[in-house]
């Protein structure tokens, strides 16, 4: 009778620990874009959809440098490969936003494969360099050799061939901050349940030793090629995003200028932290925003601000942010109160 | 052959040969490391190569596991011949190796660890993992980065272990460790053997004397001597080659 007690005792306390965790994982993820939502009502509207898209952007670098110890300055060519498979579709071919993004994804996916093939047999500045060297390759190939068909500097306007959509209206922007809102969570859940997976444990093995990875009998060329094309997929579907959101493209997109914006925003929110490309991206859109409106150079500031971050410790702002909102946490926790 | 002296028995009739190294050279760039190695090990025998630093014991290891390639000599394993494998396949095949350097994955919790080397092999019973090294039971949930050197070792051995491994290669595995633990190791060393064919490069001596079957004396690249008389193993007989 006693042992019968005695597991029933210890299946309800397994029972108990199973939905917290579950309650623990799900409120990990709503909180936070419960918050951005929230955001969308108050804030103005194109800020909260720039900082949505842009961390999505961000969380691609965040798993390429926190994940797979990647640093890629060649992001913009990833987006602008989105941005540019979004818009060709809608300029030359059809009107239908969604088949646009979709449109967008597949070419993300494909540049990012074929480079990836190649680019990941590199390591650290060779990686970091040859990346770049793609992001001016692309710049140059949109503003010059492909001018006939992207308008070269004009970029592509396509915002009135868009068609409206049932469900979701993506030309109208109130549904697009929705639909915006739904795949930055599906995205981040995404690399959430990544962290949790055996090929998460294997990139981030990767990272700290990849000889040892071989070791144990895993492909690493395989595990770093898939979480390469992973991670710039999801950046071309950010592109893709932004060509939507904007109605209009151009070379601009895949800037060398604009190569270390991610990285930046990464290391500001908090590398390899999961929560690190949304406070990234709002701190520095807000900055982008805020300091603009004052001060002609805000990346000025930005750049001080970066300096500062990294001086503090290189956690970031969430890496800082985290272990005070843990403490605080456990405060509340039975055995802090026992 | 090897070009140093013979003492003992030899390596055997050949049946049983779980690894056997054929006139390896191996060079980095234009410097030769290794000339004509040649090394055999059976199934329940614990090889141990000692040498200076530089001998080419670690190189030789390497090669082994598939991280080199030699320009010349063969490497079987089995009827399988291992040159110009992948270390992945090399590891796949049923040979682990255990580096020098004591790194294990810092990021990932001591289960995260030991939960990659189970799906790599198929592997999800740790019992041989917590036989030999029960304290890592009590680290499931620690950190790699936040344990101590020894247990670093204990991890990187057991998880190397899953798998139930056919060659197990470790380089220098009681290097800058307490002596409790180098004894626990040594137990352990001296039960693996009799499951798998253990390759161990080593330089503490009185070790090797208590767990080698045969010992390969290793300087400036070439094997000095192979001993494989327990008496005169016991007696580091070898060490005048070094």
């Amino acid at each position: 009778m006693r042992d019968l007690e005695a597991n029933a005792l210890i299946l309800k306390r397994a029972l108990l620990e199973r939905m917290l965790s579950t309650l623990k994982w799900w409120a990990g993820v709503l909180v936070p874009f419960g918050i951005l939502g929230l955001a969308g009502w108050v804030l103005p509207l194109p800020f909260v959809i720039e900082v949505l898209i842009f961390s999505m952007y961000t969380m691609a670098c965040n798993f390429l440098l926190g994940r797979l110890g990647f640093i890629s300055f060649g992001q913009p060519a990833y987006l602008a490969a989105g941005a540019y498979g979004t818009a060709f579709y809608l300029y030359y071919f059809g009107t239908n936003p969604y088949l646009g993004i979709a449109a967008g994804i597949l070419t993300g996916f494909v540049v990012s494969t074929l480079a990836g093939a190649v680019f990941v047999r590199l390591r650290s500045d060779y990686f970091a360099l040859v990346n770049l060297a793609l992001t001016v390759i692309f710049f140059y190939t949109l503003q010059k050799v492909l001018a006939p068909i992207t308008h070269g500097d004009n970029g592509l306007w396509f915002l009135d061939r868009m068609q409206n959509t049932p469900v979701l209206d993506l030309t109208a922007p109130r549904q697009l901050l929705v639909f915006a809102w739904l795949a930055a969570l599906v995205i981040w859940a995404f690399y959430k349940y990544l962290d949790g997976t055996v090929f998460g444990a294997c990139c981030l093995a990767t990272k700290t030793n990849e000889d040892k990875v071989k070791f144990l009998g895993y492909n690493d060329f395989a595990i770093r090629w898939t979480g390469f094309v992973i991670a710039n997929t999801t950046a071309a579907f950010a592109g893709s995003l932004y060509g939507i959101y904007f109605g209009f493209v151009s070379p601009e997109m895949a800037s060398a200028a604009r190569a270390a914006d991610p990285v930046v925003v990464t290391i500001l929110g908090g590398t390899g932290t999961l929560y690190g490309p949304l406070v990234g991206a709002l701190a520095y859109v807000g900055m982008k925003d805020l300091i603009s409106r004052l001060v002609g150079n805000w990346e000025f500031f930005v750049g001080l601000l970066l300096v500062t971050i990294m001086l503090a410790g290189e956690k970031g702002i969430w890496g800082t942010l985290q272990p005070i909102f843990q403490r605080w946490a456990w405060r509340w926790t039975p055995e802090a109160r026992e | 052959m090897n070009g140093g002296p013979l003492i003992g028995t030899g390596s055997g009739d050949g049946s049983g040969q779980a690894l056997v190294v054929e006139e390896l050279d191996v060079s980095y760039g234009e410097a030769k490391v290794l000339f004509g190695v040649s090394l055999c090990v059976e199934d329940g025998q614990l090889v141990a190569c000692v040498g200076r630093n530089g001998a080419g014991k670690t190189t030789l290891l390497r090669t082994i596991a598939g991280f080199l390639r030699p320009s010349a000599g063969r490497i079987r394993y089995g009827n399988t011949d291992l040159i110009g494998r992948k270390p992945y396949e090399v590891a796949r095949l049923g040979i682990r190796y255990v580096q020098q350097d004591k790194r294990v994955f810092s990021d990932l919790t001591v289960r995260e660890n030991l939960e990659l080397a189970s799906y790599a092999t198929g592997d999800r019973n740790w019992d041989i993992v917590f036989q030999y090294f029960p304290r890592l039971k009590e680290l499931l949930d620690r950190k790699g980065g936040y344990l101590s050197g020894g247990e670093r070792q204990m991890l990187m051995i057991g998880r190397a272990l899953l798998g139930n491994p056919r060659v197990l290669l470790i380089d220098e595995p009681t290097e800058g460790l307490a002596p409790s633990v180098v004894d626990l190791l040594r137990d352990v060393f001296r039960e693996h053997k009799k499951r798998a064919a253990v390759v161990m490069v080593e330089q503490n001596l009185p070790l090797v004397a208590e767990v080698a079957d045969k010992v390969y004396a290793m300087k400036e690249g070439r094997i000095a001597a192979e001993v494989s008389d327990p008496a005169a193993i016991k007696k580091h007989a070898y060490e005048q080659y070094l």
